[in-house]
């Protein structure tokens, strides 16, 4: 029996909708017309850029007004002139303890020992991703800073370590860019370990805050937890060679499988970056 | 053709404004405003309160056009928004069809259903087209997060909404006992 005239249309407009939805996806899946949405999602970018910044700057103050008000209200209660001074003094060590927090990473960005003779441009952290379904960073720097697509971004380490890969440009606009991280689920790196030339691996990105798994790792392959993977920098690879991407923190031997399972952690303290570099480096280069 | 009215240019405009006030307010506000690492997304919304406004297909219509503004901002595949989304405004549209449409709860819980279902159909579509990731998250936080801030704000939203959109719609609703027999 056809359905009654009334819910007729209502399903058209949707067949309608979906179709053209299902056509959009599937040409920006396939080359050209991907040039095309790459460049409008560049134009938004660029044009929500300042509405941003200006929100972001009406909104702190505020955010630091009320934060403010309720801790008055609380110390009110005790010695209010005595505590407002260990409030400034706290202040005032919080934000010397930023400071140098950031002096020591900026610093520490600027001497990353693997970085040699390749040229970079510094970048500050503005946005932890936009999709809760991808692990992604927007940085300040874009196409006007020689920024192009692809190129690999590092960072400093949260403790002792030489810092490492942070992941790759994915969208820039003209001045800024959205990096993909090395734990989204995308992410596909080619690192050489060991002391074997011949010892090549693919770090695959597990979602944010999970480790890195290691594909291609030979069943009873003689690794310590420690072990640090580096980018293998072969013929056509993504990145430049001997960039430190990850740590070894648990691996097992495949007693059945042909493979080890290996789960590393990235070298560079992806939880709390302020600042990267952007590796002016393509695989032409 | 917008569902079952013409689209006047004063619809246009207000529809826009609704839109880019939330699009503003999602990358803005939104995106600092973080429960557990995840983010609320208040752009699904925009199709929920259109379906329970207007019906399906202004509901899918919204959807529709929402979803292609939020995939401008979004890392995952161009479209794959719009088309959830459509499916979404058409779903409430349609599953509000027999409720009393002006019942205060209903954009409440529509919100919070809605919402857990674009997430997960969102990420299990993603999934599918080869974005295998979209299912390595922690689905029940982020349909927790989302859900939850969507329903605290349906009722602010549908106030926008059906300022934007004409006079409520009739799509499937019998407005006379003659209309609601099978045809219309």
């Amino acid at each position: 029996m056809a359905p009654p005239r009334r819910y007729r249309r209502p399903r058209t407009t949707l067949l309608i909708l979906v179709l053209a939805s299902v056509t959009i996806i599937t040409l920006d899946a396939r080359g050209g017309f991907h040039r095309i949405t790459s460049g409008v999602r560049s134009v938004a970018a660029d044009a929500f850029s300042p509405i941003r910044g200006g929100i972001d700057d009406i909104i702190e103050p505020v955010g630091s007004f009320l934060a403010g008000s309720v801790h008055y209200g609380a110390v009110r209660q005790q010695n209010q002139k005595l505590q407002d001074e260990l409030d400034q003094l706290r202040t005032q060590q919080v934000s010397q303890q930023e400071v140098l927090q950031q002096m020591k990473q900026l610093t520490a960005l600027l001497h990353l020992p693997f970085l040699q003779n390749l040229q970079t441009v510094p970048a500050v952290v503005t946005d932890f991703g936009t999709s809760d379904f991808a692990s992604t960073i927007d940085i300040s720097v874009g196409r006007n800073q020689g920024v192009q697509l692809n190129m690999p971004v590092v960072g400093t380490s949260g403790a002792a370590g030489q810092g490492g890969l942070v992941g790759q440009v994915v969208q820039r606009n003209d001045d800024s860019a959205t990096v993909r991280l090395i734990t989204d689920g995308q992410s596909a790196v080619g690192v050489r370990y060991g002391s074997s030339a011949n010892s090549l691996a693919v770090l695959t990105g597990q979602g944010s805050g999970k480790a890195l798994s290691a594909d291609l790792v030979p069943s009873n392959t003689p690794l310590v937890d420690g072990d640090v993977f580096y980018t293998s920098g072969l013929p056509g690879a993504s990145y430049p060679t001997g960039i430190p991407v990850a740590r070894v923190v648990a691996h097992r031997n495949g007693l059945t499988s042909a493979q080890e399972t290996v789960s590393l952690e990235p070298e560079a303290d992806l939880v709390h970056l302020r600042y990267v570099s952007v590796i002016l480096w393509g695989p032409s280069a | 053709m917008f569902g079952r009215w013409p689209l006047t240019s004063r619809v246009l405009v207000r529809v826009g404004l609704v839109t880019l006030l939330f699009v503003v307010v999602q990358q803005t506000l939104m995106l600092d405003l973080r429960v557990g690492g995840v983010h609320p997304d208040i752009m699904i919304l925009l199709p929920i309160v259109a379906g329970l406004v207007g019906g399906p297909s202004r509901g899918a219509w919204m959807g529709f056009a929402t979803g292609l503004v939020a995939d401008l901002f979004l890392p995952t595949p161009f479209g794959l928004s719009a088309l959830v989304a459509t499916m979404l405004g058409y779903a409430v549209g349609v599953a509000t069809l027999a409720l009393d449409r002006t019942a205060v709860w209903l954009p409440v819980v529509a919100a919070l259903a809605g919402s857990a279902l674009y997430e997960l159909v969102y990420g299990v579509l993603g999934s599918v087209l080869g974005q295998p990731q979209m299912l390595h998250v922690d689905l029940v936080r982020v349909i927790a997060v989302v859900s939850i801030t969507n329903a605290v704000l349906a009722i602010p939203a549908m106030g926008l909404v059906t300022w934007a959109l004409p006079a409520a719609s009739t799509e499937g609703v019998p407005t006379s006992p003659l209309s609601s027999g099978v045809a219309r």
